[in-house]
């Protein structure tokens, strides 16, 4: 009895597996999407620390959580084959900053407030979008906003890959941006010497 | 056709001539494509009033959106807002049927019922608390549904970011609103116009923290409204379902994943 239990078991394993493996993706984004919340909660709102510092742990949590350069890349776009190695480097630094000067608000404002999952939906077999709602206290306008996680998957090491706020990607508008700066200054020098100005004001140090 | 009249023609001619974006040659074939794929033929004209704009925002509705946000308890501005949502139900109605979208016409015939009569003239938005909530619609999305392209970018002086599409959407809209056509018809029109006024400034008011947010972030503040923009109108024609070949396109593969695991482990 015992042994067909077990053979049984591993039938229907063996028959699940391909679906339990999807779902793993799924599951495996969600918890991270929790992680990231709460990580983010709590380096933000850390009494025992100044601004300053606080700020310095929401860098190395978002270097971690976020693919910064595979974003930084899709971003420059075309520009990105056109830019020199040093152009390449100098402008992925300066985009770090920029993110997390720009990161840091948004996890602030919102640090706090209810973040729902509602559904996870692949994309393929490493890529997921968690489907959120961050739920607002008590305001004029009490419907709760939209927020799609993009998130890819390698070798276990899950990453945000974009953020999209009631239908508004961040990486598409940046990417906009960021070749409008480049067609009106005339190269991608300009853009970075633009995102110098930038950053510079956004972290004074 | 007077002098005057010719002369403002000429005027607003040559306006469009200089406002008009010289296209890069079609041989550079990305520029090329870029150029068209932006769809901004007005650019130069379009940054003229964006400017325009923003120094009547920060000079006048700004500093009002902010003195009505921190002025007015909040009581007071959620029985604003949901008074002029319900006003708005009539307008959305006509776009959820002439869309095809039958039960979400449903849903704002029954709010609009309960609102104006147990809401109290639509102050308070009763049929949310019974799980039926608001949607927006208007005629530009209603056109996109039936096909209709937006058309080339327009940064409309005081209105802001639209399109040929939209502009004509906004119109349509307005003409078919039952409270501007009574305000009209008995000889109220301030009505209609304090209506307008309040809206907009209670609209104003609730998007002031994504403005600041964009102020302060961006670099190219005119693009970046542009892409949102855009953005925005897809995500609802959509309805909030957005699958389009935009998200799809978002970064798509991880190629630092070699370099991200030595970030991670940093200390």
């Amino acid at each position: 009895m015992k042994r067909t239990v077990r053979a049984l078991v591993a039938i229907v394993c063996i028959a699940f597996a391909p679906v339990a493996v999807a779902g793993e993706l799924e599951d495996g984004a969600n918890a991270f999407i929790r992680a990231l919340e709460q990580e983010a909660i709590s380096s933000l709102t850390d009494p025992a620390k100044e601004r300053p510092a606080r700020v310095q742990a929401f860098r190395q949590l978002f270097d971690q959580k976020f693919a910064v350069q595979a974003i930084g890349r899709w971003v420059l776009g075309r520009n990105w084959r056109r830019a020199t190695e040093e152009e390449q480097t100098e402008f992925l630094k300066l985009f770090e900053d920029l993110m997390v000067a720009m990161y840091v608000d948004r996890f602030e404002n919102y640090a706090g407030e209810k973040l729902d999952i509602l559904k996870t939906t692949p994309v393929d077999e490493n890529r997921a979008t968690v489907h959120t709602e961050i739920v607002r206290p008590e305001g004029v306008d009490a419907k709760p906003i939209s927020v799609l996680w993009r998130v890819g998957r390698q070798d276990d090491i899950y990453k945000v890959l974009d953020v999209v706020v009631e239908g508004a990607s961040m990486s598409i508008t940046l990417q906009k941006e960021f070749a409008s700066i480049v067609r009106n200054t005339g190269s991608v020098a300009g853009l970075i010497e633009e995102l110098r100005k930038k950053t510079a004001e956004l972290n004074p140090s | 056709m007077t002098a005057r009249g010719l002369r403002a023609i000429a005027v607003a001619g040559l306006l469009l001539l200089a406002g008009c974006a010289t296209p890069p040659p079609v041989t550079d074939k990305d520029a090329y494509q870029e150029y068209v794929a932006e769809n901004d033929p007005v650019e130069p004209l379009n940054r003229a009033v964006f400017a325009f704009n923003r120094a009547l925002d920060e000079g006048l509705f700004q500093p009002a959106a902010r003195a009505y946000r921190d002025v007015v308890p909040l009581w007071f501005r959620q029985r604003i807002g949901s008074a002029i949502d319900n006003l708005r139900a009539p307008v959305i109605f006509m776009n959820d049927i002439l869309q095809g979208e039958f039960d979400r016409a449903m849903t704002t015939f029954v709010r609009f019922t309960v609102n104006s009569t147990l809401g109290l003239a639509g102050l308070n938005d009763v049929a949310r608390d019974s799980g039926l909530e608001m949607h927006d619609e208007d005629f530009g999305q209603t056109l996109a549904v039936w096909g209709s392209e937006p058309g080339p970018y327009l940064m409309l002086p005081v209105l802001g970011p639209s399109n040929p599409r939209d502009v004509v959407g906004t119109v349509v809209d307005f003409l078919a609103d039952p409270f501007n056509a009574w305000a009209q018809n008995t000889g109220r029109e301030e009505l209609s116009y304090a209506r307008t006024g309040v809206a907009a400034l209670h609209a104003r008011a609730g998007l002031l923290d994504l403005t600041d947010d964009l102020e302060k972030n961006s670099i190219d503040l005119y693009a970046a409204t542009r892409s949102l923009y855009r953005q925005t109108r897809a995500n609802a024609i959509s309805n909030g379902n957005v699958t389009g070949p935009d998200v799809s396109s978002a970064p798509a593969d991880f190629p630092e994943l070699g370099d991200t695991k030595e970030i991670s482990g940093k200390p």
